[in-house]
């Protein structure tokens, strides 16, 4: 490693450990502002809170607007990471052990949506269903949810099929397994931290997307950022930074949890 | 023991034939048609440097490959479109390839299992075998909690324990160390002498390979160039290639002068009978160094040679003391770089740049009219 810690001088050591909590820091302090915010008695946002109180979260568990959209949310997400992930499953053995023409161009093409400005595919998506009457339905949200939410849980499971060893499938094939057989029964159980993680990140890029979903909703079916964004226009209550610390909240029990399968599926 | 052992079956027909098997990726040929009959209870073995072909023969017959052309045939019937799962074939991987999130005894049943044996029938042959292969107090255990010698053991275990006709390993043993790799080695001999079992065995470990195999296949650039017992291909190589490839070897250039004679350095030698080199043609005289004898002009001159032997005269280079073996580097009279290794017993007076004489006895040299230079090139040290 070149940048042995050791090997530094303490000037250039303590310097490193500032500029890292720096940015650190730079990284987080929104967040905990949010957060702090969302237990501050101001109803202008002053910081630091002036009295500490649980008055917003009260306000944002009567609201029946928040709870539905809160709902909202992790229904489509929670749709949006299944079905992602029963499509990513296929697709990653096409695109990992598929011997065909073409087989990188169909690996970039899933991989697309990851690079394409979110607002194009939002567009695009958005004329689509506008055509066939179904924006403000669940099946919008999902549909072009998925379809962002795809590439994260390809290359996740992608990544852990080809760290697995196929060896490991074919002694089972030559046990007496069919081929079918043998992937359920060991490729399957064997790479199921990468499928667990990759249907953890599709949630996780489903609960908090709010580009394409802005143009989905209606003002009876919405997720739980578009109400955030649709109050936010309207009036800067302190209930937002409820609804922010509620989705980090569980965004950051997402991250745990696809960290801990990860670390489980490199052992 | 429910694993039968062979009592040796009336029929001559091989277990296994493969006839003019071929394998191409793209435009390269990665076997080239081999044919090769493999007899009931043999331990054959598939010896050959890296990317000569033998695991892609081995998996041709195991079907996780499709031959190009040609025919495999086990028990006279055609495997080519048989898929895996139902050949009936056993098969250890290198990497064990065990099923990590099973114990070893459902690992050991898993093929049992998939046959849907009843419980008790399979908990008995799971049973059987794990003492067969000394792993009893760890049935319980998760493959990763075990060491490398194990986790083979097991993978054996597993392939053996629904009786297949046939165990192919591809280089079961070279994830192993040293002392590892020679224990599991008389293990799996003695397992294949007490269960009677056919074994196609993949190595590039000649000693392994010598070790283990009643029959060696030496494979080179996809193609089979040299079969027989290890003794045989070591003491009569049928090609160059199969002298310098097992063992190490001295090549000599003489000139053919007679059904069996020829002349090395100006010097009429005796040639073994069996060659078809054409008369006046050059060949190449084979002489393995435990063959060479080295004699001082003293010594040459109080025991005289024999009807059976040759002598060409030589200086020597340098002389090595290995403790059991006495190496020699000597120069012939014309240049050629030979080396000779006797037993440490009685060592002869050979100092650098003594002069002596080198003998060897005629049905100890092989010849052949055709050789490529890389053949000679790789030994000579
Ligand atoms: N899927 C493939 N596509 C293209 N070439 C291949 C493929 N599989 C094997 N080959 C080539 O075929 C040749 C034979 O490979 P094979 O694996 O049979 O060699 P090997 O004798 O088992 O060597 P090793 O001792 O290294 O295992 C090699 O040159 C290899 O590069
Ligand atoms: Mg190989």
């Amino acid at each position: 490693m070149l940048l042995s810690q050791g090997s530094m001088g303490w000037k250039l050591k303590s310097s490193l450990y500032v500029i890292t909590g720096a940015i650190a820091a730079f990284l987080a302090l929104p967040i905990f502002f949010i957060v702090a915010l969302s237990f501050g008695s101001s109803r202008w946002l002053v910081f630091p809170p002036p009295k500490w109180t649980l008055k917003w979260y009260e306000k944002f568990f009567e609201n029946p607007q928040w709870i539905d959209s809160a709902m909202t949310s992790l229904q489509v997400a929670l749709l949006t990471s299944v079905i992602a992930t029963l499509i990513a499953l296929p697709a990653s053995f096409a695109l990992v052990r598929g011997k065909f023409k073409g087989r990188d161009y169909l690996y970039s093409l899933f991989t697309l949506p990851m690079i394409v400005p979110v607002v194009i595919i939002a567009v695009a998506v958005y004329g689509v269903f506008l055509n066939l009457g179904l924006t403000g339905t669940l099946f919008a949200f999902v549909v072009s949810h998925v379809i962002v939410a795809l590439p994260f849980a390809v290359i996740s499971i992608i990544n852990s099929l080809r760290l697995f060893d196929k060896s490991i499938e074919d002694a089972a094939v030559i046990c007496g397994a069919h081929r079918l057989q043998a992937i359920f029964k060991v490729t399957f159980p064997s790479i199921k931290p990468g499928i667990f993680a990759g249907a953890l990140f599709a949630f996780l890029v489903s609960w908090d997307e709010v580009v394409i979903s802005v143009m989905m909703a209606s003002p009876e079916l919405q997720t739980l950022p578009v109400k955030m964004w649709s109050t936010l226009r309207q009036d800067l209550t302190p209930v937002i930074a409820v609804a922010s610390t509620l989705l980090i909240f569980l965004s950051l029990i997402i991250m745990v949890m696809a960290g801990l399968a990860r670390r489980y599926s490199n052992r | 023991m429910s694993l039968q052992t062979n009592n040796g079956t009336s029929s001559h027909s091989p277990l296994v034939c493969l006839q003019s098997l071929n394998k191409e990726y793209g435009n390269f040929t990665a076997v080239d048609h081999i044919n090769l009959n493999i007899q009931k209870g043999e331990f054959l073995t598939f010896l050959g440097s890296s990317g000569s072909g033998k695991s892609t023969t081995l998996s041709m017959i195991a079907g996780f490959e499709t031959p190009t052309s040609g025919e495999i045939l086990l028990n006279e019937h055609s495997l080519i479109q048989i898929p895996s799962h139902k050949r009936g074939i056993g098969m250890v991987f290198q990497h064990y390839s065990l099923f990590p999130h099973m114990n070893v005894r459902d690992n050991i049943g898993f093929p049992l299992d998939i046959r849907k044996i009843p419980k008790a029938e399979r908990d008995k042959k799971v049973d059987d075998i794990l003492k067969l292969v000394q792993l009893e107090t760890f049935a319980d255990r998760r493959p990763s909690m075990l060491s490398g010698g194990q986790k083979q053991r097991v993978a054996i275990a597993r392939a053996l324990v629904y009786e297949p006709d046939i165990l192919l390993m591809d280089e079961p043993l070279g994830a192993l160390d040293k002392k590892l790799r020679e224990d599991l080695q008389d293990e799996l001999r003695l397992l294949h002498k007490r269960l009677g079992i056919t074994i196609i065995y993949v190595t590039h470990d000649q000693d392994e390979a010598m070790r283990l195999s009643e029959r060696i296949a030496i494979f080179k650039e996809g193609k089979i160039v040299g079969l027989g017992t290890g003794k045989d291909l070591y003491r009569k190589p049928p090609n160059a290639f199969v002298a310098s490839f097992l063992g190490s070897s001295n090549f000599l250039k003489v000139k053919v002068s007679g059904p069996n004679s020829a002349t090395f350095e100006g010097q009429t030698i005796q040639l073994d009978s069996e060659h078809d080199v054409p008369f006046n043609q050059q060949a190449l005289l084979m002489i393995r160094p435990e063959n060479l004898q080295v004699l001082s002009e003293d010594q040459a001159t109080q025991s005289p040679i024999q009807t059976d032997e040759n002598e060409a005269f030589g200086t020597v280079n340098e002389s090595v003391f290995l403790g059991e073996s006495l190496t020699c580097s000597i120069t012939t009279a014309d240049g050629s770089l030979v080396t000779s290794k006797s037993i440490a017993t009685d060592l002869p007076e050979i100092e650098p740049g003594a002069k002596v004489r080198l003998r060897w006895k005629v049905q100890h040299s092989s010849v052949y009219s055709k050789w490529e230079r890389s053949d000679i090139e790789k030994d000579a040290s």
